[in-house]
């Protein structure tokens, strides 16, 4: 790097302590601080000074397997490593699929293309609604298998038909959010013990748009304490308008 | 909430703390001679303080939850090479915290990360700075320090701080170029060290 002067010192340093640097700059400044005591006193001075900031972040009561995690992971002299991969082993069939963007937009489309058929199929066979949802979106699950569909009828009725079942553990439940805009964020509408056929609530909500976001979430049994989903996501898919 | 009006109420240098007499020092000495009373009872008094940070920054109670883990392991593990000279005994706990969370961040995930649902939902739902700003004791050296700073520099700072946004990312949020926002940083970090001392 370049020969810095005293205040690219200090800013390093305070950049640093803030989190801002970028992977190969966090490097340098650690490489830094091994090497120089000066420079590793001006990292922890802005820690102090930023310090106050983290006490404004609203305490979350752990829940009590949190403190066993940790006893047991200190007893068993471990490190971090282990009970890490444990964790994201435990988390990876849910939710590290669905953080991979590229996958999700193409099994969303190919989920939502087979079971679209399949909901239009199969109410053509029975015959037995009212009317035709003007909007449907499949919510699909791991491997792009349709979980759910969510219906919207023209009445202003939605709901949401499990396709297939999901193992809730005790003490939780599922909540089922819908994404109309970033800058709105997640609205509950609905939250459920079990997986089962269910009227959506969008309350003042307008009746839902193409393209709007749908989603299931495994929540605690009252609902996720933020009003925002907390929990791994289950399912999810985007409406799109019926022929 | 709760965790605010704390803060609130806390009178002069939160870092000070008075009226409470956990001596963090000795919590961590004890740690490092196999207390494991001495290391719940640290446990008890800021694991949901700590699981509150990893929240705003992680966004998943899964991975907050992880972060603390790791964090208290870490603590434990190594208590004894905390060095009460180069710093506080409980600014050194939340710089394991804040390390792990930021590293994971990081990790593979944090594009997809970014994307997500929840990562969405969560920025709307805490994205203030001026609230998080005042949340800060009224009397505290930050607090009327990033007062003193242009609105805009002190939202960037405390975004920053409070998601663990990189400088790329927050130049990507607001819009503006990399090189614009280094150099926002760079100036709002030096106007804060040169009215804090």
């Amino acid at each position: 790097m370049t020969v810095r002067d005293r205040d690219d010192l200090e800013a390093l340093a305070g950049a640093h302590a803030l989190g801002v640097l970028d992977d190969a700059e966090m490097e340098e400044a650690e490489r830094l601080m091994a090497r120089d005591r000066g420079f590793a006193g001006q990292v922890n001075g802005w820690r102090e000074r930023l310090a106050p900031l983290d006490a404004t972040a609203a305490p979350m009561t752990p829940p009590a397997a949190l403190w066993q995690r940790i006893d047991a992971s200190v007893r068993a002299g471990q490190t971090a490593a282990a009970p890490r991969r444990a964790a994201a082993a435990r988390a990876s069939w849910m939710s590290g699929v669905w953080e991979r963007i590229e996958f999700w937009r193409w099994s969303a489309a190919a989920g939502a293309m087979a079971a679209l058929a399949m909901v239009v199929l199969t109410g053509a066979m029975l015959n037995r609604w009212p009317s035709q949802p003007v909007m449907v979106a499949v919510l699909t699950v791991d491997g792009g298998k349709p979980g759910a569909v969510v219906e919207s009828f023209a009445d202003g009725t939605v709901r949401l038909i499990p396709l297939q079942d999901i193992a809730v553990p005790q003490g939780r439940a599922l909540q089922v959010w819908t994404l109309r805009s970033r800058q709105e964020g997640p609205i509950s509408v609905g939250l459920m013990d079990r997986a089962q056929t269910l009227r959506l609530d969008l309350g003042r909500l307008p009746a839902p748009s193409a393209e709007q976001l749908f989603e299931i979430t495994l929540e605690p049994e009252s609902g996720s304490p933020t009003g925002r989903p907390t929990g791994p996501v289950l399912m999810k898919g985007l409406t799109s308008s019926t022929l | 909430v709760i965790g605010a009006k704390a803060a609130r109420a806390r009178p002069g240098n939160p870092a000070a703390r008075p009226g409470d007499d956990f001596d963090y020092d000795r919590a961590l000495l004890a740690c490092a001679n196999g207390d494991n009373a001495a290391f719940r009872a640290l446990y008890d008094r800021e694991a949901a303080k700590m699981l509150g940070v990893a929240m705003r920054l992680l966004k998943r109670q899964s991975l907050a939850e992880d972060a603390v883990h790791d964090a208290f392991v870490n603590i434990w593990n190594k208590a004894a090479s905390f060095d009460p000279d180069a710093g506080s005994a409980r600014g050194w706990i939340y710089t394991i915290l804040r390390n792990r969370a930021l590293n994971m961040l990081r990790g593979e995930s944090r594009l997809d990360h970014q994307e997500t649902f929840e990562t969405l939902a969560s920025m709307v739902a805490d994205d203030d700075p001026e609230a998080i700003v005042s949340g800060l004791s009224d009397a505290s050296a930050l607090r009327r320090c990033l007062d003193g700073l242009d609105p805009q520099r002190r939202s960037v700072l405390v975004l920053a701080y409070v998601h663990g946004l990189t400088h790329g990312e927050l130049a990507g949020r607001l819009g503006v170029p990399l090189g614009t926002m280094k150099s926002w940083i760079r100036r709002a970090l030096l106007s804060l060290k040169e009215c804090m001392g």
